[in-house]
């Protein structure tokens, strides 16, 4: 297109009447041309006064109110945030680049925030993994120790075993009884119920039918037990071995069930 | 048609505007309020949207009055393009079904009162209206359209069933005719 092209499109794009495509070629024409701009001044004086062509008609003497109220608004929020008036376009640009901003970094807060649970849940998972793994370490170990010493115990010169028959209550339980010449003793049992709460099974020694007091001891859920104990030297020789159910902390003489017996 | 003599000057509101002058503004809005209003309901044929309008402008006038340039046009003219810029972009803004219907209310409004009409410069309507008057019945029909409806050069066209071409010619032949029998008279417009 010619400028003569473009001069001759400068009124009707006064009066906003061009077809989008003249509209933007003259639009670009303009921000390049000086007389074209001068022109389009002159288009608008002359297309201007066409507006006193409608009838006269009053707005409502609220609306003064309402426009004066909103520029004090105006003002007031463009001294808070120390914006110049002009920058109006470019300020409501920047706040929705501002307002993308915030959203976008809401959503990184939140993406980082759903990974920090999802760490810390995972921390948690392998915290009681390892909580797990460490128990069970620690069991196998107590197990390799106790059988490491019931083996010594075995192996040891002049240990002697004692077995325990089940009482009636308990018919499925067994015992035996270890034990070296110093009256290290080692009761290893099977089959014994569960204890109650509040009981435990305790060890008796019986010497010319006065019962002595041993430890107490409770079982696993399969009825097994493991317990070391100190035999009385006036027992060593000719004791009987009984275990009963008793109160956990154990008693001086024998009030419970009896479930085992030499 | 001249301005008063003790009466501040468009363009020295437009200045106190600038310096956020709120009681210049107000005097403004009150020279202007029935010019740019009933421009408004010309082309929004709603008084509720007129208004609404009317509210965007001034409070465009407040925050971009340092745009304003004396050396370029007279305030009338920076006043008149801004609302008619802001009412043809709400009147297109409008679905189609609203603007029917809106152009089949016609809602008038009221009249302004006689005194007001006086203030509206009667005598320059007349001038302005004579000068249409004077305008072939084709070009001045092109140009309402334009004007009050907001319509491009290609949708005039259509409602005239006339050719693209010869719009355009009848526009700007109206145009120019216009320029010349409001030539003399263009510094009457505006205080």
């Amino acid at each position: 297109m010619t400028h003569q092209d473009y001069k001759e499109m400068i009124s009707a794009y006064a009066l906003s009447a061009l077809d989008a495509p003249d509209d933007s070629a003259l639009s670009t024409h303009l921000n390049e041309c000086a007389e074209c701009r001068r022109e389009l001044d002159e288009w608008k004086e002359t297309c201007a006064p066409v507006a006193l062509d409608a009838k006269p008609l009053e707005p409502s003497p609220q609306l003064r109110e309402r426009i004066l109220s909103q520029v004090r608004d105006d003002r007031s929020s463009i001294a808070k945030s120390n914006v110049v008036p002009l920058a109006r376009k470019q300020k409501n640009v920047w706040s929705s680049l501002g307002t993308l901003g915030a959203i976008a970094a809401s959503l990184l807060f939140l993406a980082l925030l759903v990974n920090v649970v999802l760490l810390w849940r995972e921390k948690q998972a392998v915290q009681s993994e390892l909580e797990t793994l460490r128990a069970e370490v620690s069991k196998t170990k107590k197990d390799l120790d106790e059988q490491t010493r019931i083996i010594q115990m075995f192996a040891k010169p002049g240990t002697r075993f004692a077995e325990l028959t089940a009482m009636p209550i308990a018919p499925a339980a067994t015992a035996k009884l270890a034990y070296d010449a110093t009256g290290h003793a080692m009761i290893m049992t099977s089959g014994l119920p569960v204890p109650p709460a509040g009981k435990a099974y305790q060890l008796w020694f019986i010497v010319g039918g006065k019962p002595m007091p041993g430890k107490t001891f409770s079982t696993d859920s399969h009825g097994k037990a493991m317990m070391e104990d100190q035999i009385p030297a006036v027992a060593m020789n000719s004791a009987v071995f009984a275990i009963t159910l008793e109160p956990k902390d154990g008693v001086p003489a024998p009030t419970g069930n009896m479930y085992l017996r030499s | 048609m001249q301005p008063e003599e003790a009466q501040i000057s468009d363009v020295d509101l437009l200045k106190a505007i600038v310096r956020q002058d709120e009681t210049a503004l107000a005097e403004l809005y009150d020279r202007y309020r029935v010019i740019l209003f009933s421009l408004l309901v010309r082309i929004l044929h709603s008084r509720e949207e007129a208004e609404d309008v009317l509210q965007e402008v001034f409070l465009q006038v407040w925050r971009r009055a340092p745009d304003f340039d004396e050396n370029r046009g007279r305030p009338f003219t920076w006043l008149v393009t801004l609302a008619r810029s802001r009412g043809i972009d709400r009147l297109r803004s409008l679905a189609a079904r609203e603007r029917v219907a809106l152009a089949g209310a016609r809602e008038p409004g009221e009249e302004v009162s006689d005194a007001v009409a006086d203030a509206f410069r009667s005598e320059q309507r007349g001038l302005v209206t004579t000068a249409l008057d004077q305008l072939p019945d084709e070009q001045k029909r092109a140009l309402m359209l334009a004007y009050f409806d907001g319509l491009t050069q290609s949708e005039i066209a259509e409602k005239l069933g006339a050719p693209l071409g010869t719009v355009k010619t009848r526009m700007r032949t109206g145009l120019i005719k216009l320029r010349e029998l409001l030539g003399g008279q263009n510094a009457s417009f505006g205080f």
